[in-house]
């Protein structure tokens, strides 16, 4: 293939990966915490189509389009329960949702 | 000559991407990183280009980029200035902790996936010119995949549904 | 004849059953009838199969009925089989007769009473475990019916659970039982050990050629059993307080039936005791001593029931030194009579008792002989039963015991001839002392002003019985009349052949002289009575014979005291330190580790993501690693 090998596509993968997680685990607006979840799908689906080519087999991006499919349902859904948070006069906090603290 | 192009194009396209990966998960202001985000996908789309995914090119930009963002940004305007959140707070050890885990997992993904394979890593297959165009996907789609195809379709009409009922509080509820 | 054995032994059982079974479905009265049949029935089986032995040759008169092996371990074998012989027809007979009378007076006495059901039930369960006890065709069915009398006494003595003192003598009835129990026990361990087996053949078959360190242990075993079970010294203080029960419970279980239960079983067990002199003389000296101890006490109790229990416990002394001199004929003959008028002089005062509206200081008493004509002829009877006037019947048992004394002759037959005669006198005084006392002189305010107008005497449910063993006990005694006719003696010696039978001669000496004695004992009794005084002036001598002795108080510091403050230092030094705090420890230990462990918890989602991050970085090493 014209251009880098795969394996210039898994590291940028990994540091996106990478970020997205940190931005889960440190962001405390839920808002960001969702958009850093789609970096972590969207840096999935990068290194399934990388593999895709390298292999010449399309089954990695009929998976990365199931997985776009997937995350957009996931992020209507995520969105509706911000909303609703939102609603309910709920500090829009991940921090304050502690109810399963123990 | 081609090829240097392309390798430019490739290193504009992912520092892109990683760039504005950092902003989304940096930035203060929602809107900002959901911004942020609409870069991150359009700069993916254009490797997705390079590694000949047309059709996924062209879906990321108009679904994710055109459709969820939107979303987004609708739900990011209407929460207005409720959704500003300080960077961090909670038990002192979570940001290194956090840190940890995230370079684990990178180093983890780079090491064993370039141990496990590395040999077959250098060496890409040749393909043919339709690879990866909406010919050939749709073609796969509805006869090796045709199961994944109407999960998905059910996955996302429970998703809307799932959204109408979120979305729709009892009026009763708003006012108690 | 062997059915009415088996008949006599399981009606008592079938009406307990069926009183228990049937609960409140049957009225109260309908529970004592079904007692008193049940135990008349037992009673007709009792007759019967007394006339079918009586019909065999004297050669067959040791009948074994076996129902059905009850445990068979290598080759030790234990039936349930009861034996019908001389001695036990004979006990069969008193334990029946006697206690049906007793029950039937029951249901005119413990009418009333909300529990009268209970009661009725515990009775019949009492009569199975006695004739169960003397009809046992081994040591061990013996022993079953041993504790189960000791179980149905524990039960009727609490038997108003209500009052704390019941409970407290059913207790102490019931432990010092239980020492009985256990040193019986061990000597049936020691005979199952060298003999291999339990039943009476099999045992006194091989009691000859055992050791006679093993034969002592054994007897002393036995007699322990039976000095707890007879409320002989030193195992009698449970006795006195076994009053606080039902006054028909006091004349059945603690005067009739089983107290005499160790009598029983030194002649049972008289091959044992003969090949162990030296405890069957133990057994007598006991006797003595308890004849003496008892007479004394009785001279200073206030309660009627008190004294006409220290009376049994007087009475029974001399049976056991009749069994312990081998007059065996002459134990059982006075069980007999003192069955009579025993419970006699138990009812009747029942009788008075219920006329006082439940008043049992004599004290109060006085002059009834008015106000309760037919109770003043019963209880006098009774009283010259007891003392051993002619004709009534303890004139002839009596007499014969202390005459047995007189025929063994020794240093030993000596010393309790003297102490049973100084028993006689003590006998005619105590029990003069309480019916002049109860019965005659002035009447008292108290009984002037309780006296039951116009109601009579007591129910005919009462009055029968009591008219029935009046009879017995003046004509009771007329079946040993020594040099004339001996009927009951020839009878008991085909099983227990005796080891020392005095002469006519001893025997009419012997009596002259304690009918002398009891009639002093009259003449003092009435003379302090009509001075209006007691008969022990000294108020030293007062205090110890009201204490009894001291026994209760050296048994408080013997035994309770020590077990008690033991117990009471295991308690704060063992269980709660030791136990308790280690136990509570390991409660609050995990309460503090899970109290560590929810630190986890946080409930912070960020926490879960990271935690969630590093799991997915193990779980990819880890497969990996297994690929």
């Amino acid at each position: 293939m014209a251009g880098p090998d795969v394996g210039w596509y898994l590291i940028v993968s990994a540091i996106l990966f990478g970020i997205g997680a940190l931005g889960v685990m440190l962001r405390r607006s839920p808002l960001v915490v969702l958009l850093s979840l789609e970096i972590m799908l969207n840096a999935a689906n990068l290194i399934l189509i990388a593999f895709s080519r390298q292999q010449g087999n399309l089954d990695g991006q009929i998976f990365a389009l199931a997985v776009m499919a997937v995350a957009a349902a996931e992020v209507a859904i995520g969105l509706g329960l911000i909303v609703a948070m939102a609603r309910r006069r709920l500090a829009l906090d991940v921090d304050q949702a502690d109810a399963l603290r123990g | 000559m081609g090829n240097v192009l392309v390798w430019v194009i490739w290193f504009v396209a992912a520092g892109a991407c990683l760039g504005t990966g950092v902003a989304v998960v940096s930035l203060t202001n929602p809107f900002y990183s959901a911004l942020a985000l609409i870069g991150n996908l359009a700069s993916l789309a254009v490797l997705f280009l390079l590694l000949s995914a047309e059709f996924l090119a062209a879906a990321q930009v108009l679904v994710y980029a055109g459709a969820v963002m939107v979303m987004f940004l609708f739900v990011v305007a209407y929460l207005g200035g409720r959704a500003d959140a300080p960077w961090a707070g909670g038990p002192p050890l979570l940001r290194a902790a956090a840190i940890v885990a995230a370079a684990a997992l990178l180093v983890e993904v780079v090491v064993v996936l370039g141990l496990a394979w590395g040999d077959e890593l250098t060496s890409p297959a040749d393909v043919s010119t339709s690879f990866g165009s909406p010919a050939e996907i749709g073609e796969i789609f509805l006869t090796d995949h045709l199961l994944a195809f109407e999960i998905t379709s059910i996955v996302l009409l429970v998703a809307a549904v799932g959204g109408v009922v979120l979305g729709t509080t009892r009026e009763k509820e708003e006012g108690a | 004849m062997i059915a009415g054995a088996w008949i006599c032994l399981l009606s008592p059982l079938a009406g307990a059953v069926a009183i228990t079974l049937a609960g409140t479905r049957i009225s109260r009265r309908t529970a004592g009838w079904i007692a008193t049949l049940a135990t008349f029935v037992a009673f007709a089986g009792a007759l019967v199969a007394f006339f079918g032995l009586r019909g065999l040759n004297p050669d067959d008169r040791e009948q074994m009925s076996t129902a059905y092996t009850w445990l068979a371990v290598g080759n030790f074998k234990v039936d349930m089989q009861i034996l019908l012989d001389t001695l036990s027809s004979t006990m069969m007979l008193i334990v029946s007769g006697v206690g049906g009378l007793i029950v039937w007076y029951s249901m005119g006495y413990m009418a009333g009473d909300d529990e009268e059901r209970r009661y009725f039930a515990y009775m019949s369960l009492f009569v199975f475990s006695m004739l169960l006890l003397v009809q046992a065709g081994n040591f061990l069915l013996m022993l079953v019916g041993w504790g189960l009398v000791g179980l149905a006494s524990y039960l009727l003595i609490g038997f108003w659970h209500q009052r704390a003192e019941a409970v407290a003598a059913a207790k102490k009835a019931f432990v010092m039982n239980a020492f009985g129990d256990a040193t019986f026990a061990l000597g049936l361990v020691l005979l199952v050990w060298k003999t291999g087996t339990l039943t009476f053949s099999g045992v006194f078959d091989q009691v000859g050629s055992l050791d006679s360190t093993i034969v002592n242990l054994v007897a002393l075993g036995l007699l322990g059993g039976a000095v707890a079970k007879s409320a002989q010294i030193p195992l009698h203080t449970w006795l006195p307080d076994a009053m606080e029960g039902p006054t028909p419970v006091s004349a059945l279980i603690h005067a009739a039936t089983m107290v005499t239960a160790g009598v029983y079983l030194l002649v049972r067990a008289s091959p044992i005791f003969e090949a162990a002199p030296d405890v069957q003389h133990l057994a007598a000296i006991l006797g003595a001593v308890t004849l003496l101890v008892a007479g004394l006490v009785a001279l200073v109790q206030w309660d009627i029931k008190r004294v006409i229990a220290y009376s049994t416990m007087s009475q029974i002394g001399y049976m056991f030194l009749a069994a312990g001199l081998g007059a065996y004929g002459y134990a059982i003959f006075h069980l007999m009579t003192h069955a009579f008028f025993k419970a006699l002089l138990f009812m009747s005062a029942g009788l008075v008792i219920h006329h006082l509206g439940g008043e049992q200081d004599i004290r109060r008493m006085g002059g009834l002989h008015r106000a309760m004509p037919k109770t003043h002829v019963a209880f006098l009877v009774g009283t010259l039963a007891l003392t051993g006037i002619p004709i009534f019947a303890g004139f002839w048992s009596k007499d014969g015991i202390i005459s047995s004394a007189l025929a063994t002759g020794g240093s030993l037959g000596w010393t309790l001839y003297v102490a049973a005669l100084v028993g006689a006198f003590l006998t005619g005084a105590y029990s003069f002392r309480l019916y002049f006392t109860v019965f005659r002189g002035p009447e008292s305010d108290f009984v002037a002003a309780h006296a039951h107008e116009g109601h009579g005497e007591g129910p005919r449910s009462m009055l029968i019985p009591v008219g029935v063993l009046t009879v017995l006990a003046t004509i009771g005694g007329l079946v040993v009349i020594p040099g004339v006719w001996e009927p009951f003696l020839t009878w008991i010696d085909e099983t227990a052949e005796p080891l020392v039978s005095p002469t006519v001669a001893q025997d009419y000496g012997t009596s002259a002289i304690a009918v002398t004695l009891a009639v002093i004992g009259y003449y003092l009794a009435h003379r302090a009575f009509l001075a209006g005084r007691q008969l022990v002036a000294r108020p030293e001598i007062w205090r110890v014979l009201e204490r009894k002795f001291y026994f209760d108080e050296l048994y408080d510091a013997l035994f309770y005291r020590p077990a008690a403050a033991l117990s009471v230092n295991l308690r704060t030094n063992v269980e709660e330190p030791v136990i308790k705090r280690s136990l509570d420890e390991i409660g609050s230990g995990t309460i503090t580790v899970g109290d560590e462990v929810a630190r986890a918890q946080t409930g912070l989602l960020r926490t879960y993501a990271v935690a969630l991050a590093f799991a997915v970085f193990i779980l990819v090493v880890v497969f990996v690693a297994v690929r």
